[in-house]
């Protein structure tokens, strides 16, 4: 019977999430902020909401959005990632109203999303873990507690918000001195972005690996990992490039880490789709880091490897059906690598593009290629919501042809209006430590010099530009 | 019958032409380009005419000098030195030939000793034939240049500047040509340069006569203009009195007050028994045909004045200076002011300050002094920096009479007679610190410059950083032909154009559409470059705020509010120095800003004694009168 499904989201992911509907037969329903009335989501939908004048509060506003699924007759949401994608509070205001949201239970997000208690299930199921705190206590007893904590490990250490998540509220802390300065700033951090002032402490684990595995469980407890992913490739704890599956030499620490995350999923009564993040040191020891409730951003990078279309999956699950595949059926065939073509300037310190116009979209194509993009010739960037233009996910036999066909795609890639990552990214695929997918997250720390690419274009374009400019003024502005 | 060719040297070129039956022409593109043109013929038309102008036999070829060297990176965005070298390349065998204002080099104001030769010794390298001159006459003001030109061992052709009036007798240029030679030596080519195209065929002949008479084996080469259409017969006049080398250029391009064409020359003196030596009449006549499409595109640079001026025996000005000297007329709106102008005013200017000759920088200094006579009500009410300059003899002394005093008086007020006693005279000009300067251009190019943009630098510091920053943006712009740099009214939609950048790589650029972003700031120009689409940015134009509130001061407003400390630019002006800085106290009198406009430099001072509170103008702005330059709170 055919459903209909909202999602909350916007931008690649909503596009990504109405395409898996479509092709289950059921009818998808976008929503819209104001900024977006442009956007390819609404058009591709088969219905489309518009929920207010945002920007970005009516995206988040939980009663807006249960009011216009309600309004609408809608069976499911899928928050997709990010906005209300981890609230629970939301996924619990789907439950009350009788709509099913796609991801797991509310009381998993909540425990999960909450660091602390997610850390002790994980403690008690024997997961490996980075040392740390529980929460710490309000005023002076925190701070006792954290410098007590540092002396006993050692700097550097990560001040963490309870709540935080996808790379935000984290403070790396190198001594006591910057510990007393940050602690209460981090609170206050925690507080305005997620309305929770909790806080904990990590030990840093100095350059790792950043290595996730895909989990997808029913509600009768099968639970089943979609392999690695190497997600080390990251800016300010920002990713940037994901890769599927890890480049571990050592495949059976990949199998340990990936048998882990289901232990983990399990521990947490885990359902439907999620991912498991982990840390790997430079002894290949690996750390539980937490789990995300949601898909994720590089679901693709899996997908193009086990052939699992993961967010028809999550629907499915959703939607009452158990898991259709066993842990046996999943193979790993081949890489994958996700590239995130974001509308920033890498040169001007990756500073957003939006506002800016798309003159020029032409995307490559061919063998091994899947993008996941929003935007269209014409199409003008809302400077009011992130950067992401398109993923552009490449799959290939080997690593090594995956490499090769990386770089011919971003050759082939021509978007122009917006400053974009692909010359940074043109840079990064012919590093030679990426190419023997040597990195971890300093990588591009410590490759500085792949921002210098030549932004300034060959001599035929210099010539055309005062062509353009005599073009423009009528007459040649420097020759009279 | 021998040709002159790059390489030989002066002793063997004067051996050769002494001995020659008949005269060489030395073809004068550059002073075509110059006169009539604005300048503004560009490398890619003189590449096309190179091959058959290597051919045609000349002399020499005048391609650089005079104001080009500017206009080339100003105008043209091409690097002077490039130029010589790529024309090198395809014309091996025909001598280079410059026009150098002495002192005063390439442009409009005396250079320190070091940077004169170290200019001459770079430029001295691509060429050959050194045409000097001062333009007082005054030799001293020409003897860095005639030094290295000689040690480079290229040929020295120093000028007699030629004039009219009962003090410019035969007496007096025979007298002008032994002082040359006490400081040259006998090993040179004489020219007279005769810029305005002034005298009677008879007058020039006469004065060629008389330089031979006294130096019967002296190589003469006459320069002319055909400003009043009638330098073909001083030119028949110089030759059957003896001069050895006449200028003129391809018929394609002559125009009015620039060089004859050469074909004319030639088909007339052959009628009088002169042969023009080492000359292929067909590679002159193939040169003009290769250049005759190209002449539509310069149509915007020619003369605002078309025909001939035989009033220029009047007004004297140079054919070099005519068509700018229009163009700033038309642009200022005063070309109906000219017969008042040139038939009037100037004339008495030259009279009143001394009739010396009327050429760079001296005509520019008579023009701005007619026009501002004539346009700014009281005559010498605003005498600019350079008059005054002029009048205190830094130029050179004056050849015949100094202007009366009441002129003095107007300049410089009642005191003028202390201040001429104390600042009066030539002074030395300070060598510089070439590596400060090397340093300061680095600095601001942010890598080691060569030494010829350090030349180019050391002319003229802004507009050659301009251009390198151009090239670093556009590319080297000379490869692209007039029709493209010179279009008005934009392109064609779909229109294709192809070239060559300079490292020979084909291009081709399909022109697309032009939209308007959504909030009118920008505009796009799309294009297929290379078959890729592209797009380019431009920042529309936003009508200044600030325009309705500069609404026009009258004269006495801006002087007025000068009085108050709110300093005015006077006039439509550059800023070319902010002499002070803020929170510098003045007193009335000190000098605040140096303007400049039509080259000629005017210091605005204080009219008040009191502290610089801001400087509201920065170096390089164009100013419009009643533009607020500086702001001085009056002392209590």
């Amino acid at each position: 019977m055919k459903k209909k499904i909202l999602i909350a989201n916007r931008g690649e992911i909503a596009l990504r999430i109405i395409r898996a509907v479509q092709e289950l037969g059921h009818i998808a329903v976008a929503i819209y902020e104001t900024p977006d009335k442009d956007a390819l989501h609404i058009r591709t939908a088969d219905e489309a909401i518009w929920i207010g004048d945002g920007p970005r509060c009516d995206y988040l506003n939980i009663d807006k959005v249960i009011a216009v699924a309600k309004k609408s007759g809608v069976d499911a949401i899928h928050p997709g990632y990010g906005f209300l994608a981890e609230n629970p509070d939301f996924a619990k205001a789907c439950e009350n109203s009788g709509i099913i949201f796609v991801g797991p239970p509310s009381e998993v997000i909540q425990s999960l999303g909450d660091k602390v208690t997610a850390r002790r299930i994980m403690k008690e199921a024997g997961i490996p873990m980075v040392p740390g705190t529980d929460n710490l206590s309000a005023g002076d007893a925190g701070l006792r507690e954290a410098i007590d904590f540092a002396d006993k490990y050692g700097y550097p250490i990560m001040l963490k918000a309870t709540a935080g998540g996808g790379g935000r509220g984290i403070r790396r802390v190198e001594n006591e001195k910057q510990l007393r300065a940050e602690l209460p700033m981090a609170r206050a951090e925690a507080k305005s972005a997620f309305n929770n002032d909790s806080v904990y402490l990590e030990k840093v684990v100095i350059n790792p690996k950043h290595v996730e595995v895909q989990i997808i469980a029913d509600k009768e407890g099968n639970t089943v990992h979609l392999g690695s992913r190497d997600c080390s490739i990251q800016r300010r704890n920002q990713k940037l490039v994901e890769i599927a599956p890890s480049l571990i030499p050592d495949k059976a620490l990949v199998d340990l880490i990936c048998a882990t995350a289901v232990t983990a999923a399990k521990a947490s009564n885990y359902v439907n789709a999620g991912t498991v993040e982990f840390l790997v040191d430079r002894d290949w020891k690996f750390y539980f880091m937490e789990i995300n409730t949601r898909v994720q951003v590089e679901h693709t990078v899996t997908e193009m490897v086990t052939g699992i279309d993961i967010v028809r999956t999550q629907i499915k699950l959703a939607l009452g059906k158990n898991l259709s595949f066993t842990q046996d059926d999943v193979k790993i065939r081949g890489y994958a690598v996700e590239m995130r073509i974001n509308a920033e300037d890498p040169q001007n310190n990756f500073m957003p593009e939006g506002g800016k116009t798309v003159s020029v979209y032409r995307s490559p194509g061919g063998y091994g290629v899947r993008l996941d993009g929003f935007v269209y010739q014409g199409f003008t960037i809302p400077k009011v919501y992130d950067s992401l233009l398109v993923k552009m996910t490449v799959f290939g036999f080997s690593w090594n042809e995956t490499v090769d066909r990386l770089l011919r795609c971003l050759n082939n890639f021509v978007i122009t209006g917006p400053k974009t990552t692909i010359p940074y990214y043109v840079n990064l695929v012919q590093d030679p430590d990426f190419k023997k997918g040597d990195f971890d997250t300093s990588f591009i720390e410590t490759h500085s010099h792949l921002i210098n690419y030549d932004d300034q274009v060959s001599e035929g374009n210099k010539l055309a530009h005062l062509i353009a400019e005599i073009h423009y003024k009528g007459e040649n502005p420097y020759a009279i | 019958m021998e040709r002159i060719v790059q390489g030989m040297g002066i002793s063997e070129v004067l051996k050769i032409m002494r001995s020659a039956d008949g005269y060489y022409i030395t073809n004068t593109a550059r002073d075509m380009s110059q006169s009539d043109y604005k300048n503004r013929i560009l490398l890619h038309t003189d590449l096309l005419a190179a091959p058959s102008r290597e051919e045609a036999g000349y002399f020499s070829l005048e391609i650089t000098g005079g104001a080009s060297v500017h206009v080339d990176i100003l105008r043209k965005q091409v690097d002077p030195f490039l130029k010589l070298e790529l024309l090198r390349e395809k014309m091996p065998k025909t001598m280079f030939q410059t026009l150098c204002r002495g002192i005063n080099l390439f442009g409009y104001r005396p250079y320190p000793q070091n940077v004169i030769r170290f200019v001459v010794k770079e430029f001295a390298k691509y060429v050959d034939v050194w045409r000097v001159f001062d333009f007082m006459n005054h030799v001293p003001n020409m003897r860095a240049v005639f030094e290295e030109v000689q040690a480079a061992g290229k040929i020295l052709e120093p000028c007699v500047c030629f004039s009219t009036g009962p003090e410019h007798t035969n007496d007096f240029y025979v007298k002008k040509v032994q002082s040359i030679l006490d400081v040259t030596g006998e090993e040179i080519v004489l020219c007279i340069k005769n810029h305005g195209g002034l005298g009677s065929p008879k007058r020039i002949g006469d004065l060629v006569d008389a330089i031979l008479q006294k130096y019967p084996d002296m190589v003469i080469h006459y320069h002319g203009h055909n400003t009043d259409g009638n330098d073909i017969g001083r030119i028949v006049a110089a030759a059957m009195a003896g001069a050895k080398i006449v200028d003129a250029s391809d018929h394609a391009f002559t125009g009015y007050y620039g060089p004859p064409p050469i074909l004319s020359v030639i088909h007339t003196l052959k009628e009088y028994g002169r042969n023009a030596v080492g000359i292929n009449e067909a590679a002159i006549m193939e040169t003009s045909d290769v250049l005759q499409p190209e002449r539509k595109y310069y149509e915007y640079f020619e003369s605002q004045i078309k025909g001939f001026d035989p009033t220029v025996q009047i007004h004297k000005l140079p054919g070099g200076a005519m068509g700018s000297s229009l163009e700033q007329a038309a642009k200022g709106g005063f070309l109906d002011k000219m017969p008042e102008i040139l038939h009037k005013e100037l004339p008495k200017v030259q009279i009143e300050l001394g009739n010396y000759w009327s050429v760079t920088p001296g005509s520019q200094i008579l023009w701005t002094t007619a026009v501002s006579n004539v346009q700014g009500g009281e005559r010498y009410g605003n005498c600019s920096g350079d008059l005054k300059n002029l009048l205190l003899g830094k130029y050179g002394p004056f050849p015949f009479y100094q202007p009366p005093d009441w002129i003095y008086e107007k300049a410089f007020g009642p005191d003028w007679k202390q201040i001429l006693e104390r600042d009066g005279g030539m002074e030395a000009i300070e060598d510089i610190d070439l590596a400060k300067e090397r340093k300061a251009l680095a600095d601001k190019l942010g890598y080691e410059p060569t030494e010829q943009q350090l030349v180019t630098y050391l002319q003229h510091p802004n507009d050659a950083v301009n251009f390198f920053r151009f090239e670093e943006k556009f590319g080297k712009v000379y490869v692209l032909p007039p029709s493209i740099l010179f279009r008005r009214g934009g392109f064609k939609l779909g229109e294709t154009i192809t070239y060559k950048d300079h490292t020979g790589k084909e291009h081709i650029v399909e022109m697309g559409p032009m939209q308007e972003s959504e909030d009118g700031s920008e505009t796009n120009v799309y294009l297929n470059i290379d078959h890729h689409q592209r797009h380019f940015v431009f920042e529309n134009a936003v009508a200044q705020a600030g325009e309705a509130k500069a609404a026009k001061l009258s004269k006495k407003e801006i002087e007025d509010l000068a009085k108050a400390g709110d300093v005015r630019a006077p006039f439509t002006a550059n800023i070319c120095e902010i002499s002070v800085k803020e929170g510098q106290e003045v007193k009335a009198g000190e000098k605040l800003v140096v303007l400049e406009a039509m080259k000629m430099q005017t210091p605005v001072n204080s009219e008040v004694d009191g502290v610089v509170v801001k400087i509201v103008a920065k170096v390089g702005d164009a100013m419009q009168p009643g533009d607020e330059l500086v702001k001085v709170t009056p002392a209590a």
